[in-house]
């Protein structure tokens, strides 16, 4: 009598188990797990740091953050991701490691994760993503190697993704009855103009300080007046005609800038404007969350938004950081599910909703988002026309960058003509090029 | 063993805790250098999967006219700073050698730059010297003179001013130890046979304080080749290449190239540079050391 009871019994508890199995959360498995994972210090990580605890709530799994400097970040990464074993299950990395990561085998293709049903999402929508980011900061071996492609695949997802905009002084265009500037000749026409109707006041504050800031401000013109660093070929078209009309534009917007604008950096440059010493700034958008910032800015309320003035095309920049899981990482499964919740519909709003910047399409148009920064609508408008190839992600390209932003600051300081400096530059990229091999094929 | 033997090598095994200690930690890194110098070494790589390319690092610096440019960058400033910083750190050191009410308060407060770290230095200057907010050209404009580009077009004048802030206590507080031990007796004799002010700093304090002073010299000369958080911190090497120091190209090929057997063999460059330079002034020390025995034994024999 006993025995059927016994086997009924033992049926009964491995059904329950099964069922148990069946139903559990696609977190169970990982829950208690502690994740390591590296961020920089730089606003939107801030704001995830603060989404953080929503997760670990929802999924059980902990999460430890080792927030450095970015270049640190950089360095730390540089030696953790060369161990047999690391210390980190994901990591956010600048746009430029991306090559250099993906190049040393030392990210996790995502293709297996993002098939694995019992980790990947039905809901993540990844259409969702702003296409621009993902060819820019997650995708490689595509085209030219660093893009999208029938031969690439995905290494990253964008997270704290930036574009570039225009931010304008709303009381100043109006006082003089000025137009927001759509295209590059009124771009440098007001810009020029400025001066003049408000004396001791700059046009457009622009970095430009020699090494990576020059170069960085170039490529923010050359791509929209339709120039490139390189053709198809790898031949360097740097100094074509769109090239010399990108660092005219440059020279023109420095010549009419603050006091000293040849010099400044990204902070600087920012922070004339946030002083209110310029009335146009065009860079990144990850300075939106300190315009309004009282503490910070003295044009609190006075800044408007327009898309990046369109050239002979619209080419806003893209750039900032994605998040990877890496080769050496300890639990990449659950890495790859805070990585998904992170960049989710959910995780992209909350993030959003903390000053964050978001990585989807659907964030940007989100009322609650609207409703707390009114500026995202025009960053998703501008995020549109991100484009993922206006610079070169090649492992070289450090070298190149930073020739081509000191023989630019030449232009801008020492007087030196343009085409002249663009041509030593070309000259030069291509025997960089050269020598990285670029050229075998020939 | 015998007891001889045991003696005679007792003097080395006292010695070889040091000879160990220097071996890891002086000639091991030095060596990994060397050897890092002589290989296509990129960061993600262990130094064993590098490609070994023999003399190419060198070769090709030898060839690159930015490494001649911020060779040029690093002579012009590491002279000009110890130039400027050896005449009035001596010279502030000859004038505050006196017992003055407040002079140890004062000699302390000359010392403060000295402590700044670095990068505050760099970061107190280039606020200092920034074109609008900037003390400098507020007070220029206030008083009429117009504002200067100090960043832009005198960048290098503009970090050796900042040097010379910084390190001129370096050289005063150790030329100030010397002067307060030379010999009084010397000086007494000098003063006694009426040499005046000028002649005693000429003739006697100068020529005493001169092992130190070639010393202080040596070790500012090493300091201001490796300068580099206050540059980077100013200017990052720019307008152009115009401030850009050897320390500072190391950083950038290490860094942003990501070249790190370039970076090496560049360090090597600096360290053959800077080894010639030290050999030049402990030669030069040693022969005047020489002079002065061969003087003083000299007169010796005219008074025998």
């Amino acid at each position: 009598m006993y025995k059927p009871l016994k086997t009924l019994s033992m049926a009964a508890v491995a059904t329950l188990m099964c069922a148990s199995q069946a139903f559990a959360g696609p977190y169970d498995v990982y829950k208690d797990t502690t994740l390591v994972v590296n961020f920089p210090a730089h606003p939107h990580y801030n704001a995830v740091m603060k989404i953080l605890p929503e997760f670990t709530k929802e999924t059980g799994i902990k999460v430890e953050v080792d927030q450095l400097p970015y270049l640190k970040m950089r360095e730390r990464q540089t030696l953790e991701l060369g161990q047999d074993e690391g210390d980190y299950d994901l990591i956010a990395y600048v746009v430029f490691s991306k090559a250099d990561y993906v190049y040393a085998d030392q990210l996790e293709n995502l293709a297996r994760y993002f098939m694995n049903p019992k980790l990947s999402d039905p809901g993540y929508d990844a259409d969702d993503l702003i296409d621009g980011y993902v060819y820019n900061i997650g995708f490689a071996g595509g085209n030219k190697g660093y893009l999208e492609g029938k031969t690439g695949s995905l290494f990253g997802i964008p997270y704290g993704s930036e574009t570039s905009i225009l931010g304008y002084r709303k009381d100043i265009f109006k006082k003089h009855g000025l137009q927001v500037p759509a295209n590059y000749d009124e771009l440098l026409d007001i810009a020029c103009k400025i001066p003049k109707l408000e004396p001791g006041m700059g046009g457009l504050s622009s970095r430009a300080a020699s090494g990576h800031h020059a170069s960085h401000a170039f490529l923010l013109h050359l791509a929209p007046l339709g120039g490139r660093i390189f053709d198809d070929q790898w031949n360097p078209i740097v100094n074509n005609a769109a090239g010399v009309k990108a660092a005219n534009a440059l020279k023109t917007i420095v010549d009419c800038g603050p006091k000293g604008a040849a010099t400044f950096g990204f902070g600087e440059a920012l922070g004339s404007f946030l002083n209110g010493d310029t009335a146009m700034f065009l860079d990144t958008t990850v300075v939106a969350g300190q315009i309004n910032n009282p503490k910070k800015s003295r044009v609190v309320g006075k800044v408007g938004w327009a898309m990046h003035p369109m050239g002979v095309r619209r080419g806003s920049q893209t750039g900032g950081f994605g998040i990877g899981i890496p080769k050496n990482a300890a639990n990449k499964e659950a890495a790859f599910l805070l990585m998904q919740w992170l960049t989710s519909k959910k995780g992209d709003k909350l993030v959003a909703l903390a000053g964050g910047n978001p990585s989807r399409f659907s964030t940007h148009q989100d009322t609650d988002v609207n409703k707390k920064f009114p500026h995202m609508k025009t960053f998703g408008e501008a995020l549109k026309h991100a484009d993922p190839d206006w610079r070169p992600i090649i492992p070289v390209w450090g070298k190149i960058n930073a020739d081509l932003g000191t023989t630019l600051s030449k232009v801008l300081t020492e007087g030196l003509d343009t085409k002249q400096a663009l041509d030593g530059v070309a000259k030069r990229t291509r025997a960089i090029m050269d020598e990285a091999g670029y050229y075998t094929w020939k | 063993m015998n007891y001889s033997t045991i003696n005679r090598i007792t003097p080395y095994i006292f010695l070889a805790p040091a000879v160990i200690i220097m071996l890891i930690a002086l000639l091991y890194p030095l060596g990994y250098m060397i050897y890092g110098s002589f290989r296509d070494w990129d960061p993600s790589q262990a130094i064993g999967e590098s490609t070994f390319i023999g003399l190419g690092n060198y070769i090709s610096l030898w060839n690159d006219p930015n490494f001649h440019e911020s060779l040029t960058v690093t002579l012009k400033f590491a002279i000009t700073v110890v130039f400027i910083e050896m005449i009035v750190g001596v010279g502030l050191a000859l004038l505050l050698d006196r017992n003055l009410r407040g002079m140890s308060l004062l000699r302390t407060m000359f010392i403060l730059p000295m402590m700044i770290a670095p990068v505050v230095v760099g970061l107190i200057w280039r606020y200092m010297y920034h074109p609008s907010i900037g003390i400098f050209n507020q007070t220029l404009e206030k008083i009429g003179l117009g504002s200067v580009d100090w960043l832009g077009q005198h960048a290098l004048m503009s970090v050796i001013i900042a040097d010379i802030w910084q390190w001129t206590p370096f050289i005063f507080i150790l030329s100030l130890a010397a002067l307060q031990s030379l010999p009084r007796s010397a000086l007494e004799a000098a003063r006694i046979d009426g040499a005046s002010g000028w002649q005693q700093i000429i003739y006697i304090k100068l020529p005493l304080m001169m092992p130190v002073l070639i010393v202080t010299c040596l070790l500012r000369l090493i300091d201001a080749f490796k300068v580099l958080e206050v540059i980077l911190v100013m200017t990052e090497g720019g307008p152009g290449l115009s401030t850009e120091i050897l320390a500072l190209r190391i950083s950038r090929t290490a860094t942003e190239f990501r070249e790190l057997g370039v970076a090496a063999a560049m360090s090597n460059y600096l360290l053959m540079l800077l080894l010639i330079l030290t050999i030049i002034m402990l030669a030069y020390n040693k022969i005047q050391e020489l002079q002065a025995v061969r003087l003083r034994m000299a007169a010796e024999k005219e008074v025998d």
